[in-house]
């Protein structure tokens, strides 16, 4: 199926899961990110809940890759940001005038920790839910057709985007288009590289609706799909069950934020 | 099964009219073959077949297309899915992009038409056996070559099993091997009997070895209308800037230096003319 | 202008060798078919000449150019490339900015670059159509618009990728007698295409790559007879020459007329026996 999906296939029972509960999973890591209190509890989040949903969802190694690919950069800048720009009692060490201190430090990774469960969250669901899966039931749900296919078809076309801009360079430099140089010369660049791209884009777009007629998708009346979603009512409660703690943490942090 | 009357379409936007009093009636299970010089209203006359112009298009139409005893133009493009199918030139743009497997392309239109779940499976297993793409069932279609993506998109309106199979120019883009494939299809649908084909076509040689009729396209107008043996081997084909098959060429040469004898008509493909000039 | 490939090799990234050892000399004024199936390397071969790849090993020649001297820019003053596709190069308002496009890049004066632009619009037979949206026309068109942008850059090189792909009889036909012209200007020409009759009509030299080598390298009417040879690279035979052979007629005819004056030929010879 490879394609260029993150989407890992394996017999997980994490994977058999009901898109929508992972979604609620998701959403419930993204309150956790946002009303978490310090960074003791974002790292706990992180290493006691989601590393071991990911072993559970057999995707251990790729989740840590892609977490930590991601958030290291954000580690780096903002210590460094925070690090010197926000006030703080305990100096570490000083660069001329600017003071890195522990509290500012601590400051800045906490909000890399948000990103880093936020993140989490958003890596469990793609990792373990097919795509086409996620939208089908979403679209049982009520989302718009349309805006499904919208959805999964970029996810798909996006890339041929790329090739074709790539084919786009070639053919544009074997008439004599010559890349590179100073500022000016390279937004001059922008019209005959993105002109065909657009256009030829703007063609198959009319070709692909056309295709899409072709195979009945603007026929109204209920569809009905190939792929089986399996829910279960220990799953609808899992649903409920996180969205009240998520509720629950949003009320905890707004109180204590008022005290 | 399908016919025209008096039908001529006019594009938005545009003072001709891209056809011009067509008149033509085909009936259940017949293969007939379209040619014409570029820009004589091919991909127009597949267009007005398959429900496209005017529904898609927008644009003028007169006169009356059927389908059956149904009026076309009273049909809308979702009635007409299933019923008359069309597959076009290109064939990365005939591929939904809303499935990630070809199993999932081919089932697309089956969702979409409603049907229940075990006979959409069915169907796109006997699809998948039929066209040969069997083992490519788990394959993305995007990472497939041409010829490859032409058969996925031939198998997923096949799979919606339409009466009416309208194939414009499905191989000019392929390669060779492409080719090959695309045809040994069309030939099989077209021997099953159960699908009227319609197929737009610049290699005279293939239209000579399947279809039973062929109708010459010229600016807009039907100019011939006969037996694929005494149409493809006209004279006139090459007035109207469709040229002929270089077997035509070499008996058509040959004849007239007295090197064989008069045949009734030229020979089209390799077979007749080594008949002829045996 | 002579072009030669010399020894060269050509990997991609991903690991896989799509040219494994060529040579190639092309002598200045030379028309060469390049034939073989899908992946056997023919586009990556001619993407070493203007510069678009370079060797991995072994080095290639634009007259006294090598080409990794010089960007793929600076190769379009000798190399004009047709690509498959025109979709991917169409960007200008009117045909006629688009296929002045290539010759203003290359720094001809802008008298120079009407003169090209009209004198390549006429060869195509879209001088009526100069001021059109390209995307106005239907794609066969395009495709000739493409072709006039590559022969306004009047370069002594020219690289032909499937340029007959999509068209009629009669644009067939066109696209022959430009080729023929080209060659009667003394250009080299180099012509990728999977219509073996097509390339029978204009080339006088054919190669046939399959697995990034070379099976055959010589005069056309030579290369395009031997069947066991073509059938490897899984390439088919011109269509006279199929048909000689199912006769089994000795000789190589490549056209109608080639054909029937072996027949003739033969008849002649077995009325005497």
């Amino acid at each position: 199926m490879r394609g260029n999906l993150l989407y890992l296939d394996k017999e997980s029972s994490l994977h058999q899961l009901h898109p929508l509960s992972k979604l609620a999973f998701t959403f419930f890591f993204l309150i956790c990110a946002a009303a978490l209190p310090g960074l003791d509890w974002l790292l706990a989040a992180y290493f006691f809940l989601l590393l071991p949903l990911a072993g559970w969802g057999q995707v251990t190694a790729p989740f840590l890759r892609s977490s930590w690919a991601v958030i290291t950069p954000f580690v780096i800048s903002l210590s460094l940001i925070q690090g010197f720009f926000t006030g703080g009692e305990t100096v570490l060490f000083s660069l001329g005038r600017f003071a890195f201190t522990f509290e500012g430090w601590l400051a800045g990774l906490t909000v890399a920790a948000r990103i880093l469960v936020a993140l989490g969250g958003a890596l469990l669901l793609t990792l373990t839910t097919r795509p086409d899966a996620l939208m089908q039931a979403l679209t049982q749900r009520g989302l718009p057709n349309s805006l499904a296919y919208i959805v999964l078809s970029s996810i798909q076309i996006f890339p041929r985007f790329q090739d074709r801009a790539q084919l786009i360079l070639q053919a544009q430099q074997a008439r004599g288009l010559e890349t590179g140089g100073n500022l000016v010369r390279r937004l001059k660049l922008l019209v005959p590289l993105s002109g065909p791209l657009i256009l030829s884009s703007i063609v198959d777009v009319e070709e692909r609706a056309m295709a899409l007629e072709a195979r009945g998708f603007s026929r109204p009346g209920r569809k009905t799909s190939l792929l089986v979603l399996r829910d279960s009512q220990a799953q609808r409660l899992l649903r409920f069950v996180l969205l009240l703690l998520g509720l629950g943490l949003i009320t905890l942090r707004v109180w204590t934020l008022f005290q | 099964m399908i016919s025209l009357q008096d039908f001529s379409y006019r594009y938005p936007g545009q003072q001709h009219f891209a056809l011009q009093q067509l008149n033509l009636e085909i009936k259940a299970g017949q293969f007939c073959g379209f040619i014409g010089a570029n820009g004589a209203g091919k991909s127009t006359l597949c267009y007005a077949l398959s429900g496209f112009a005017p529904h898609f298009f927008r644009g003028e139409v007169r006169g009356r297309a059927w389908l059956g005893k149904k009026n076309i133009s009273d049909l809308s493009l979702a009635d007409l899915a299933g019923e008359v199918g069309l597959v076009f030139q290109n064939a990365f743009n005939q591929i939904s992009g809303a499935r990630f497997t070809v199993r999932g392309e081919i089932a697309f239109g089956l969702e979409n038409l409603g049907l229940a779940r075990r006979r959409i499976v069915t169907r796109v297993d006997e699809v998948l056996a039929l066209m040969d793409l069997a083992d490519l069932a788990d394959r993305s279609p995007y990472e497939l070559s041409g010829g490859q993506q032409q058969r996925v998109a031939i198998a997923s309106i096949l799979a919606m099993q339409p009466k009416v199979l309208v194939l414009d120019e499905p191989v000019s883009q392929l390669d060779p091997h492409g080719t090959q494939a695309v045809f040994k299809i069309i030939e099989m649908i077209s021997q099953r009997g159960d699908t009227t084909v319609v197929l737009v076509e610049h290699k005279l040689e293939w239209l000579a070895a399947y279809a039973d009729r062929v109708i010459v396209l010229d600016h807009g107008r039907l100019v011939m209308d006969g037996t694929a043996r005494a149409v493809l081997a006209s004279a006139d084909l090459v007035k109207l800037g469709i040229g002929r098959t270089l077997y035509s060429e070499a008996a058509d040469l040959a004849r007239n230096k007295k090197l064989v004898s008069a045949p009734s008509h030229l020979p089209v493909t390799l077979n007749q003319a080594q008949a002829l000039f045996q | 202008m002579k072009v030669k490939v010399e020894r060269v090799s050509f990997v991609y990234h991903s690991g896989v060798r799509a040219l494994d050892s060529i040579d190639l000399a092309i002598s200045s004024g030379e028309t060469v078919a390049i034939v073989g199936e899908n992946g056997a390397g023919k586009t990556t071969l001619v993407k070493l000449i203007n510069g678009l790849l370079r060797p991995t090993a072994g080095r290639v020649w634009v007259g006294n150019w090598d080409t990794k001297d010089f960007t793929t820019a600076q190769l379009a003053t000798r190399v004009g490339f047709l690509f498959q596709n025109p979709d991917e190069q169409l960007f200008e308002r009117s045909v006629e900015r688009e296929v002045a496009f290539g010759p203003r890049n290359l720094g001809f004066s802008e008298a120079k670059v009407k003169a090209k632009t009209r004198r390549a619009l006429q060869q195509v037979g879209l001088l009526d159509k100069a001021q059109v949206n390209p995307y106005d026309m239907q794609p066969f068109e395009r495709k000739l618009l493409a072709l006039a942008s590559t022969l306004a850059m009047d370069t002594p090189v020219l690289v032909f990728d499937e340029p007959s792909i999509g068209q009629d009889a009669a644009g067939r036909r066109r696209i022959q007698r430009i080729l023929a012209g080209l060659h009667k200007l003394d250009r080299t020409l180099l012509l990728i295409s999977h219509d073996l009759d097509f390339c029978a009509q204009v080339a006088t030299r054919a190669v046939v790559m399959a697995g990034g080598r070379l099976l055959a390298d010589g005069p056309i009417s030579k290369v395009f007879s031997q069947t066991e040879l073509l059938a490897q690279a899984a390439v088919s035979p011109p269509q006279m020459v199929r048909l000689a052979q199912r006769l089994k007629l000795p000789g190589a005819p490549l056209t109608p007329r080639q054909f029937v004056h072996t027949y003739s030929a033969w008849r002649n010879r077995r009325k005497r026996t």
